[in-house]
Order: C-alpha cells, then sequence, then structure tokens
C-alpha cells in the first residue's frame, strides 16, 4: 500500500467508529435506528451496511452491549448500548479527533491561505 | 400478501449477501452476519419498496459490510485457488436472475414441505415399527392399525404446520439443528418410499418365527396356498410330509389367501403343518375343494427299465 495516499475507507472507519459511538451515548438505538439518527445529524450518505458492520465489529470488539427488544408489530429489534469499554472509547476517540480535527484544519486553513495570498 | 413478500425479500436479499461473503473465514462471518436477516428485517419494516432499491445491489451491500467490519483486510486471507474459482461460480450462479427466481419462488413451496414432512416421519416411524418388510402406502385403512395411522399423521401435519408457521427465528444452534432435522427425515424417507408397495417376487419371505408362521411361496402366477400332491398313477395323495433342502418343514403361510386351515395335531400336542394338501376351509365353513389337475402322461414301460423318454409327450 502506498503510505502517502490516505485511503478513504479508513477515514471513514475511524470518523463512523465515533459517530455511532456518539449516537448510541445519547440514547440506546438499534442498527436502522442509529442510521437515522446519523442521517439526521448530518451524515447524510453514510451506508445502511457501513452502520450495520461498524455496529457488528464495535460488539464483537467488547464496545458495546446487546439485548433484543419483543415488539407486537414487526420484527424483534436489537438494541446496543455503550458499556464501561464502549464510553471510555468514546471519550478517548473524541479528545483524539477534536485535536486531530483541529491540526487537520489548521493545515487546510493554512494550505488555503498561502493559496490565497 | 405484503408481509409475506416482504419476508421473502428478506430472505433472498440476505441469501445474496451471505453468498458474496462466503469467502470470508465462517468465524468472521458467522459473528458479522449473525443478525443480518433482523436488521433487513427492520429496514424493511420501515419503509416500502424492495430492498435491492433501497440498499443497492446485495453484492454492494456485502462489500460495504466487509469495509465497515474490517474483515480479512478485503480478502487478504490466503486460499486455495481451486476453492476461489468454485466460490466465483457459486457467487455468478446465486448472483444470476434465474436463480434469484428459484429462490424467491421456493418458499411458496414451504407449506408443502410441512406436509409432506409430517407423512414422511410418520411413515419412517410406521416402518421402524413394523415387523415385515412389506412396506405398504399409509395410511391403511384396511389394517388393525389404519386408525391410529390417519390420527398419527393428522397430530404431525398439526404440529408440522405449527412448527413451520412459527414467527420467531430461531437462534443459529436451533436453526442448524431444525435443518438437520428436515434433511434426516427427508434422506430416512427415500428408501422407504422407494420399496413401498414393491413385492419381492419368486422368494420366499420368513414372517416370524411363530409356529403357525409359515413362509410364503411365490410362483410367477401368484402365491402358493396350498400343495396337492399326486402318485404316478394319477391318485391323489394325503398327508404328504414335505421338507425343503435343508431338511425344514416345508410350511406354508397360513395367513395367506381367504380360508382357514385346519392342522393335524400330532401326539405331542403340536400342530404338524407339512403335510400336504392342507385341509383348508372357506370362511363360510365349506372345505376348499381341490383343483382339477392335468397329469402328464408317463411314458409306456417302467423307468427302471430306463427305455429313451420321448422327449415331448404329447398331452392328452
Amino acid at each position: 500500500m502506498n503510505q502517502a495516499e490516505v485511503d478513504p475507507t479508513q477515514l471513514l472507519k475511524g470518523v463512523l467508529d465515533l459517530a455511532v459511538l456518539a449516537v448510541l451515548a445519547e440514547a440506546d438505538s438499534y442498527g436502522y435506528d442509529v442510521v437515522r439518527r446519523l442521517r439526521e445529524n448530518g451524515l447524510d450518505h453514510v451506508g445502511d451496511a457501513s452502520v450495520y458492520g461498524t455496529l457488528r465489529r464495535l460488539y464483537q470488539a467488547g464496545a458495546l452491549n446487546s439485548y433484543v427488544v419483543p415488539s407486537d408489530e414487526g420484527p424483534h429489534r436489537k438494541y446496543y448500548g455503550l458499556n464501561n469499554r464502549g464510553r471510555k472509547a468514546l471519550d478517548q476517540s473524541a479528545q483524539t479527533w477534536v485535536s486531530l480535527s483541529k491540526a487537520l484544519n489548521h493545515l487546510l486553513n493554512g494550505r488555503s491561505n498561502g493559496h490565497g495570498k | 400478501m405484503a408481509s409475506n413478500d416482504q419476508a421473502d425479500d428478506v430472505a433472498t436479499y440476505a441469501a445474496s449477501v451471505r453468498a458474496a461473503l462466503s469467502n470470508l473465514p465462517t468465524d468472521q462471518s458467522d459473528v458479522l452476519l449473525e443478525d443480518l436477516e433482523d436488521h433487513l428485517r427492520e429496514v424493511a419494516a420501515e419503509a416500502e419498496g424492495p430492498l435491492a432499491e433501497r440498499l443497492g445491489p446485495p453484492e454492494q451491500y456485502a462489500q460495504e459490510l466487509r469495509t465497515a467490519y474490517g474483515a480479512a483486510h478485503a480478502g487478504g486471507t490466503r486460499q486455495d485457488p481451486a476453492l476461489h474459482d468454485l466460490r466465483r461460480a457459486i457467487d455468478l450462479v446465486t448472483a444470476s436472475a434465474w436463480y434469484r427466481q428459484i429462490r424467491a419462488f421456493l418458499p411458496e413451496l414451504r407449506p408443502a414441505w410441512w406436509v409432506l414432512r409430517a407423512y414422511l416421519l410418520v411413515l419412517v416411524i410406521t416402518v421402524a415399527f413394523s415387523s415385515t418388510y412389506n412396506i405398504r402406502p399409509i395410511p391403511n385403512p384396511f389394517s388393525s392399525r389404519g386408525l391410529l395411522e390417519i390420527l398419527a399423521m393428522a397430530i404431525a401435519i398439526v404440529v408440522s404446520v405449527r412448527l413451520g408457521r412459527r414467527n420467531r427465528p430461531l437462534a443459529k444452534g436451533g436453526r442448524m439443528l431444525a435443518i438437520a432435522a428436515n434433511v434426516l427425515i427427508a434422506l430416512i424417507a427415500v428408501p422407504a418410499l422407494a420399496s413401498m408397495g414393491t413385492f419381492h417376487p419368486f422368494t420366499m419371505v420368513e414372517s416370524g418365527g411363530s409356529g403357525q408362521a409359515g413362509q410364503q411361496l411365490y410362483t410367477p402366477s401368484g402365491v402358493v396356498t396350498n400343495i396337492y400332491p399326486y402318485s404316478r398313477d394319477g391318485k391323489p395323495l394325503t398327508d404328504v410330509l414335505l421338507y425343503d433342502q435343508d431338511g425344514r418343514a416345508l410350511t406354508l403361510d397360513s395367513k395367506t389367501g381367504d380360508a382357514t386351515t385346519d392342522y393335524p395335531v400330532g401326539a405331542d400336542g403340536q400342530p404338524i403343518t407339512n403335510a400336504y394338501p392342507l385341509h383348508e376351509r372357506h370362511l363360510s365353513g365349506d372345505p376348499v375343494p381341490a383343483p382339477r389337475v392335468a397329469l402328464p402322461p408317463w411314458p409306456a414301460q417302467s423307468p427302471t427299465v430306463s427305455p429313451p423318454p420321448s422327449p415331448t409327450p404329447s398331452p392328452r
């Protein structure tokens, strides 16, 4: 792999993890509801499969707990929620993200300013 | 019905996604796809329209899933090239339109299988508990167990259909077990069905070890129920004891035919079952008359002189 290239899937993966964790930190939720809330928050083009895959991976990594809520109408829903490990992961990732985005914004601003002048 | 169509749509879509991810290591795909159907059902319930329209083609969905899950690092697992080709071929088939049509059609046949498997299960149980190898179609109202068989069949069908209609999906282990049970019933039933109603011509069938029960002797023209010996000069003989090549008393199955047999009782109190002709009586009580027989013409001289026997004695 070319080290100089940004792998967009890796970028998305990192962002999506954080986004999913943040959504679940607000309230426990099931797969499709997570998708909907992400879209409501401006991540318009987030794919259903990406969210489902991310939920499964986070669950597999032990960051989420899950429980099934039976419903009379429609299918049973598998809810996911953060456990301690998930909350810790969210805190750390959020800090990383904030500092990273600050640094990146600074870099990108400097670049566009340099071009502008 | 809309909900049925939706369920089929979910099943078809999920099957295609699973097929597209079939080259993942099973431990990964198991975890990833564990509740794929539940999730797709949720998506399907959310709005109208086929899943493929709302989520894109299943192959693309599978690729996105794989990426998001970070699975197998995008096919980095080593694989036997032959196995890989086979999987590609399977993927091609499963992605084809006609395969999807068949997949979509198969669920329609599920109720038929529910009834059939109930029938097969009762059939297998009947065969397992029957003493003869002669399998007849069941339920057989003419047999003593006919009513029992009909009753068992009714119960089995009701239970089987209820099991089939059960809405709640089974856990993974349970589903594997259910599939295994279905396959087992089908496999056991195949030989049972194959031998059903077929006789074994020209063979003797031992039908038990009791003194009364004998053997069924077949000739090409039917079952032998009695034997009429005649002397050389055409006089009917009575109480001729017959034995087979191993010296066992040659006893015919007394249950064959619609006549009852009176056996002479020996001094030891045991019936003598190989004295022919048997004394048979119709159910009405009349004795069964001896058949008319055509006796062969013997050569003119005594056989001890042994003249060349005429090869084709002309019938009288």
